[in-house]
């Protein structure tokens, strides 16, 4: 290969990597606020599903946890909405775990899985979700695990029906603690 | 510049990237589970293969052949990069379905493939027509699929119940043999069809 050859392949290639940096940079610009937006819409939508009498989530931190207070429309905090994960059967699920005033889970959804389709993935249901209404840490276990359990598993996917009730529980029980300790 | 029109009805037909060339298979097998993901993942693939090829097409006598493939590497990604903004702008449910999926058209080999094979050879015209149909072509095979595997696999197409609530899945379907059972069904029904064609 000949001097000229190589510098000109390199000149080339030069050029074409930098108007591509910058053509993608105009695009990363233009396209940036929608992504934002459409990111806090999806979390809106999710924290309303959760709380449907809410009418304001505003994004707190305490202690280095992140989470949403959410007020009704007079302004009262009527619950909280955390974040967490749990080990399940295909690596970590991330879950979305309401929590009303009186400490009892208001509602929990799903955010990211990677369970067996048709198994596993049935964690996504209603069906599923439902019986996580209303629980006190007492009673998030699976019926089959404890007696005082009330969650029903999935069948064929017990493993990943623990890995979201042991972990909602968790954090419940972790929630519940601070709690008291700061009221005393 | 010559314009051939049997260079977009290659790519549907023919040359199907999926049925023919059995070309970019490991998207295919990963999101064709569910058909409104398929459809995202071939819009994706039919914008970046058209683009791309423009691009390549349009800098060919320029570019020198020992560096025509960190080129054409360079401007895929591109082309995947802004598909992949776009459509986190435009629907974040597809966006997270698709996943990986998404950025490693990269290294899918339709695209390069078409590219080197033939871009680098063609006008532009021809060359995006080219694109278009072999992206087309991989859209409607990924379709094809997707509603099969969808259908038997959840009993749903695009999340609606379309079998009875009695119906129980065929599970293996939605998982990743199930893709390998479709392909070898499909490809088996159209050398047949071609087969009986040269017969008449």
């Amino acid at each position: 290969m000949k001097k000229k050859e190589i510098i000109g392949g390199v000149l080339i290639l030069t050029i074409i990597t930098a108007l591509s940096g910058y053509l993608l940079a105009q695009v990363y610009k233009t396209t940036k606020p929608a992504i934002e937006k459409q990111k806090k819409i999806e979390e809106e939508k999710v924290n309303r599903g959760i709380f449907p009498d809410g009418v304001e989530f505003i994004e707190k931190e305490e202690n280095g946890v992140k989470y949403f207070s959410v007020l009704n429309s007079k302004k009262e905090e009527i619950g909280k909405i955390f974040t967490t994960s749990s080990l399940g059967y295909g690596g970590y699920i991330k879950i979305k775990v309401g929590i009303d005033k009186n400490g009892k889970i208001k509602g929990i959804k799903i955010l990211q899985h990677n369970e067996t389709p048709g198994l596993g993935a049935k964690i996504t249901e209603d069906k599923f979700l439902s019986q996580f209404k209303g629980k006190t840490a007492e009673e998030l276990y699976l019926k089959k695990d404890k007696s005082e359990g009330r969650i029903d598993a999935i069948t064929g996917a017990t493993i990943s029906s623990r890995a979201v009730t042991d972990g909602v529980r968790k954090l419940l029980e972790k929630i519940n603690k601070k709690e008291v300790r700061s009221e005393n | 510049m010559k314009i051939d029109f049997k260079n977009f009805i290659k790519g549907i037909w023919r040359e199907n990237p999926i049925f023919y060339l059995m070309l970019g298979l490991c998207p295919l097998l990963a999101v064709s589970g569910s058909v409104r993901d398929s459809l995202g993942m071939g819009i994706a693939v039919i914008f970046v293969l058209t683009g791309s090829n423009f691009t390549v097409s349009l800098i060919r006598k320029f570019v020198p052949s020992h560096v025509r493939i960190p080129v054409f590497i360079v401007v895929i990604a591109t082309f995947v990069t802004i598909t992949d903004y776009s459509l986190a702008a435009i629907s974040p449910q597809i966006h997270r379905n698709l996943g990986v999926y998404l950025p490693l058209i990269v290294v899918n080999c339709i695209i390069l493939g078409r590219a080197e094979a033939y871009a680098s050879k063609n006008n532009i015209i021809n060359s995006i027509l080219d694109g278009l149909g072999v992206g087309i072509g991989f859209t409607i095979a990924i379709f094809i699929i997707s509603l099969i595997r969808e259908l038997l696999g959840n009993g749903t197409i695009m999340g609606h119940q379309i079998m009875g609530a009695n119906y129980t899945p065929f599970l293996i379907m939605i998982m990743p043999p199930g893709a390998f059972l479709v392909i070898g069904f499909l490809v088996a029904i159209k050398q047949g069809i071609e087969k009986r064609g040269k017969k008449c």
